[in-house]
């Protein structure tokens, strides 16, 4: 099992080498809206000395905190793997004693995150040098921190599987994919800290399970959380990833069923 | 003459193709909407903390965000469709089919494929440009308006001579074909007035994507704050790059000799 996903990872690495311009690009996209929403929220912030008691350099931190987590725990499945569905390529994966999404799939992601953040560490010490961020982290929070993006990642994981897996029957998983981000872009706090919405939108995001997967491992590391909060949080992330497996697991299972029946 | 008939043809085969997905097309006009409601909701929190960004109103931003919606229509309706049918037609040789026909080139592969529907974001995007202009009080005299007017469309050009550049490299570099992407993320920077960004993006989307040049330039033309001069310099510079990207265009047109030889 283990030499499995080994030898994957080894043969997705060497293959994510071959693309490194398309990487840069892809991550550009990354970085430009952090940056943005940096920009916006310190000038206002600066101008007025707080907003709700959140400086310039509370923000900074924020967002610079945010860019490394964003790219973490982001999901890539749409993009790598609804054309195979659409356009019959699975088929060839199906026949491999290798599990399409759980495996490759998975070990793809991964190994794009990995190259994604070594591209990521020269610019964010550029950006560390101009901004100058002031961070208190702790140990504890590092390593309270491992297991938050782990399990953040694992849920956006499963439900952007879950979500490409509509492609089965439909071609507009991509249109629920975008749907999809522009909730997070709100409730998971990539647009704004969370604690500046409106009172309605924080309840609604504090319920949702989008801020698991961003807002929440980004205010561990930025130490704003007490060690229960930290604990009742992971333990939500983990009732989710289940919810959301399972999920996937009963869209996958129809949804093979729909997809031979269309190959025969 | 021509190109308005060329133009028409191209629409009308763009609409059968449209037509045939007519549930795709209720779904994309409620995710627009959609795109729409959370767009003025980010605006709403931003100003339910304070009265302005960088010294520009809640009106000036509506109009922003029109502006640059319509970057965006030319992006989605025109750019990213053509773009892959070009990249593709380039890997497979079908680009000779293209040259083949007896009308400019240039003008056939920016239209091949016209997305019909993004014209209700069209009309989303020039309904927040007039309520934002309805609201606004700062306008002094009807220059302000003409001159926005006249840098809102050399500006969104000069985003079109840019994409025309950008393919035309791929004649040279195959690989190309991908830059688009680096253009739309840098879209993005578009939706607020470029003052309130560090030096470097500012640099970034003045000279290298001019998004600010499409979205910024235009809102202070309106607020008064460019001399006349530079009112015509900025338009003068849309004509440039229209003139530039055609001669890009001809020049990687010399280079590709078709896919077989």
């Amino acid at each position: 099992m283990f030499a499995i996903y080994k030898q994957m990872w080894l043969v997705n690495w060497a293959e994510q080498w071959q693309y490194r311009a398309n990487l840069l690009m892809y991550l550009a996209f990354w970085l430009v809206s952090p940056i943005v929403y940096l920009a916006v929220w310190t000038t206002i912030a600066s101008a007025q000395g707080n907003i709700n008691g959140l400086t310039a350099p509370d923000f900074v931190a924020y967002y610079m905190m945010l860019l490394i987590v964003d790219i973490a725990t982001s999901d890539i499945t749409i993009h790598i793997f609804a054309y195979k569905i659409m356009d019959g390529s699975l088929s060839n994966e199906l026949v491999l004693p290798i599990h399409p999404v759980l495996q490759k799939v998975l070990v793809n992601n991964l190994a794009f995150k990995a190259l994604q953040m070594l591209a990521l560490v020269p610019i964010w010490l550029i950006l560390y040098v101009l901004y100058q961020p002031v961070f208190s982290i702790t140990a504890v929070n590092v390593l309270l921190a491992i297991p938050a993006i782990a399990f953040g990642f694992l849920l956006q994981f499963f439900a952007g599987t879950t979500i490409t897996c509509i492609s089965f029957w439909t071609t507009r998983a991509w249109s629920i994919s975008d749907f999809y981000s522009n909730i997070f872009r709100l409730m998971a706090g990539q647009f704004v800290p969370l604690a500046l919405l409106p009172a309605f939108m924080q309840t609604a995001s504090q319920l949702l399970p989008f801020r698991l997967a961003l807002y929440f491992p980004v205010q561990l590391l930025l130490g704003k959380l007490s060690i229960e909060e930290t604990m009742l949080n992971i333990g939500l992330q983990m009732v989710w990833c289940v919810i959301l497996f399972m999920l996937f697991r009963v869209v996958w299972r129809t949804g093979l069923k729909k997809y031979s029946a269309v190959g025969a | 003459m021509y190109i308005l008939k060329l133009l028409s043809t191209s629409i009308k085969s763009n609409l059968q193709h449209d037509l045939a997905y007519r549930a795709d097309l209720i779904v994309n006009l409620v995710l627009s909407l959609i795109g729409l409601g959370s767009d003025l909701f980010g605006l709403s929190i931003i100003y339910a903390n304070t009265n302005d960004i960088g010294g520009w109103g809640p009106s000036e931003l509506i109009i922003l965000l029109g502006v640059w919606r319509l970057v965006n229509v030319l992006m989605n309706m025109i750019i990213w469709p053509n773009t892959f049918n070009f990249n593709m037609s380039v890997h497979d040789g079908s680009l000779d089919y293209t040259l083949l026909l007896p009308v400019n080139s240039q003008l056939l592969i920016s239209t091949k494929r016209i997305v019909i529907w993004h014209l209700f974001d069209f009309v989303i995007a020039i309904g927040l440009i007039i309520i934002g202009l309805a609201h606004n009080t700062g306008i002094t005299s009807p220059l302000q308006i003409v001159a926005f007017l006249g840098l809102t469309l050399s500006g969104t050009t000069i985003i079109y001579s840019l994409w025309i550049t950008l393919i035309s490299l791929t004649f040279w570099f195959t690989k190309f074909g991908n830059s688009i992407v680096i253009m739309s993320a840098v879209l993005d920077a578009g939706r607020y007035p470029a003052h309130v960004y560090p030096f470097w993006l500012r640099a970034l989307m003045t000279f290298v994507v001019p998004v600010a040049v499409a979205t910024t330039v235009p809102l202070q033309a309106l607020r008064g704050e460019l001399q006349w001069w530079q009112a015509i310099g900025f338009l003068g510079i849309g004509l440039i790059a229209v003139w530039l990207s055609s001669r890009a265009w001809i020049a990687g047109l010399r280079r590709y000799s078709g896919a077989s030889s």
